[in-house]
């Protein structure tokens, strides 16, 4: 069961934050402030796939904001040095809008990857979780090809098995093509409420209209870009 | 009546009439100063580098594999072509030293000739250009792909430091392997010169003589250099071929455009340490 609101901490904070979306740093500019406590998923619309990426690279503190602090598990990123904030990044887990695997390692060497380099699980551990991931999202287990020679349903399947692996406290979901995660959702659904029960934070970002729209999703809140402010929307 | 607005003139937009250009020393300063700072900014990274290399926490599971896979593809892919070139290169210089040499009666000088000509100066330069050519070039073209695709921004998100991860393991390796093959270079061309020698033209020197005279030309001197040499010069190339295609900020079908610049300077590189060490050592 997912704990109560007084007991759960916060996993993600934005506070007062003013985010450039824009390469250029000019033309586009989110103001934001929110709290992502555990247990809880935050359904995100925007409007264009540059957006999630900046969003995403400011929950990572990869891109410090204009204005405002962003905290993670209670830590400003541009407070940290720089082996902290590489340790804690590691306990984010993430489905990336584009460049998803480095293409000299193996689909199943990628997974493990950021587990085998923040922790000493062995290896065999982290690749039993991984199948046992991989089977949940409808996959026979973790593909051990390489990602030129696989098929793009696969593809998603293992960047969710990747982002979910290793119990992250943030899971943040992006969309590399409209309707992408279209065959994975039933299955991504029931992982992500394994994962808030356990009171790990979801974060979807999403420009795709129909899953912005899909009850099916049980988010806690739903939040959209008007002008240049994130608002909430109540549904 | 309307009154026209004129246009407001701003103090630092040129006069108008004829277009300013900057001057020669102007252009010569700038382009000085980008240098310095360039060279100031590839010191500091190198710094940073060798100092990730000592480094205990740097070499992780995930840093040691990447390592051991770059030894894989500088090293020991190259091995077979190293060897080829030292074949040929040891008909063509051993032999051919050993033979007139013995041809004008002076064997005795040939210790002292190969060391200076093969061991200190030719050995480690010929390796160096094959592993600019054949492994640097590659490292270059690799890094740029990776950072045009935004894969080194997903080894970033997921908290795994590309300096670490990507550029510590291939300098480390391409400094590594410059010395391992060098050192199998030197060996092979001296074996097939004297091979060649004694089979074509028939010589007086026994295998033991023939490493004697070697061994006992060089001094400790000579000693230092094959390892100084190779590794710095393993160090710079590989730094330039992952600076050069870390800071690519192209699209990925243009990543080729990095190579001439790229292989431009690690030659260049390699010919000055090549020069630094013979005149410091």
């Amino acid at each position: 069961m997912i704990k109560g609101i007084e007991e759960r901490r916060v996993i993600l904070s934005f506070n007062d934050v003013s985010l450039m979306t824009a390469p250029d740093g000019r033309s586009e500019r989110v103001d934001l402030s929110l709290d992502l406590l555990g247990g809880e998923l935050s359904l995100i619309r925007i409007e264009r796939q540059r957006q999630g990426t900046a969003f995403g690279d400011a929950c990572a503190g990869l891109t410090l904001p204009h204005e405002g602090q962003v905290y993670f598990l209670g830590k400003e990123w541009s407070q940290l040095p720089s082996d902290t904030a590489n340790a804690l990044r590691g306990r984010i887990g993430r489905v990336f809008a584009r460049g998803s695997w480095v293409g000299h390692l193996s689909l199943l060497e990628n997974v493990l990857l950021p587990q085998r380099h923040h922790t000493r699980r062995p290896v065999t551990e982290l690749r039993d979780e991984a199948v046992m991931l991989a089977e949940k999202f409808g996959l026979p287990g973790v593909p051990v090809g390489y990602s030129n020679d696989s098929l793009p349903v696969d593809l998603q399947r293992a960047a969710c098995v990747r982002a979910f692996l290793g119990q992250p406290a943030l899971i943040l979901l992006e969309e590399q093509s409209s309707g992408c995660f279209k065959e994975t959702m039933p299955n991504l659904i029931d992982v992500i409420r394994e994962a808030r029960n356990r009171g790990a934070a979801v974060m979807w970002l999403t420009y795709d209209k129909f899953i912005w729209r899909d009850q099916s999703i049980p988010a806690t809140r739903r939040y959209r870009i008007a002008g240049r402010k994130l608002v909430e929307v109540s549904r | 009546m309307r009154a026209v607005q004129k246009p407001v003139v701003y103090y630092d937009q040129p006069p108008e009439g004829r277009p300013t250009s900057p001057g020669v020393v102007a252009v010569t300063g700038q382009w000085t100063i980008h240098q310095i700072q360039r060279f100031i900014a590839f010191i500091s990274i190198a710094a940073a580098a060798l100092w990730q290399i000592c480094r205990l926490l740097t070499w992780r599971r995930t840093v040691r594999a990447e390592f051991f896979y770059q030894c894989h593809q500088v090293g020991t892919r190259a091995l077979s072509f190293i060897i080829l070139t030292a074949l040929i290169a040891g008909l063509g210089i051993v032999f051919e030293t050993l033979y007139w040499l013995k041809v004008f009666g002076q064997s005795e000088f040939a210790g002292s000739l190969l060391v200076v000509v093969l061991i200190r100066e030719i050995a480690p330069l010929l390796v160096a250009l094959i592993v600019i050519g054949r492994s640097v070039s590659v490292i270059m073209i690799e890094l740029g792909i990776m950072k045009a695709d935004g894969q080194i921004g997903m080894l970033d998100a997921q908290g795994v430091d590309p300096f670490i991860y990507v550029l510590v393991p291939r300098v480390l390796a391409v400094s590594v392997c410059m010395f391992s093959l060098t050192i199998v270079f030197t060996v092979v061309t001296l074996a097939t010169g004297f091979v060649a020698v004694n089979a074509l033209s028939g010589t007086n020197l026994t295998v033991y003589d023939f490493i004697f005279e070697i061994l006992s030309a060089m001094g400790p001197g000579d000693f230092m250099t094959i390892p100084v040499t190779t590794l710095s010069i393993g160090f710079v190339t590989g730094l330039i071929g992952c600076t050069t295609g870390l800071s690519f900020s192209g699209f990925a079908p243009d990543v080729h455009d990095l190579l001439p610049s790229g292989i431009m300077k690690s030659v260049i590189a390699t010919l000055l340490i090549s020069f630094l060490v013979t005149v410091l050592i």
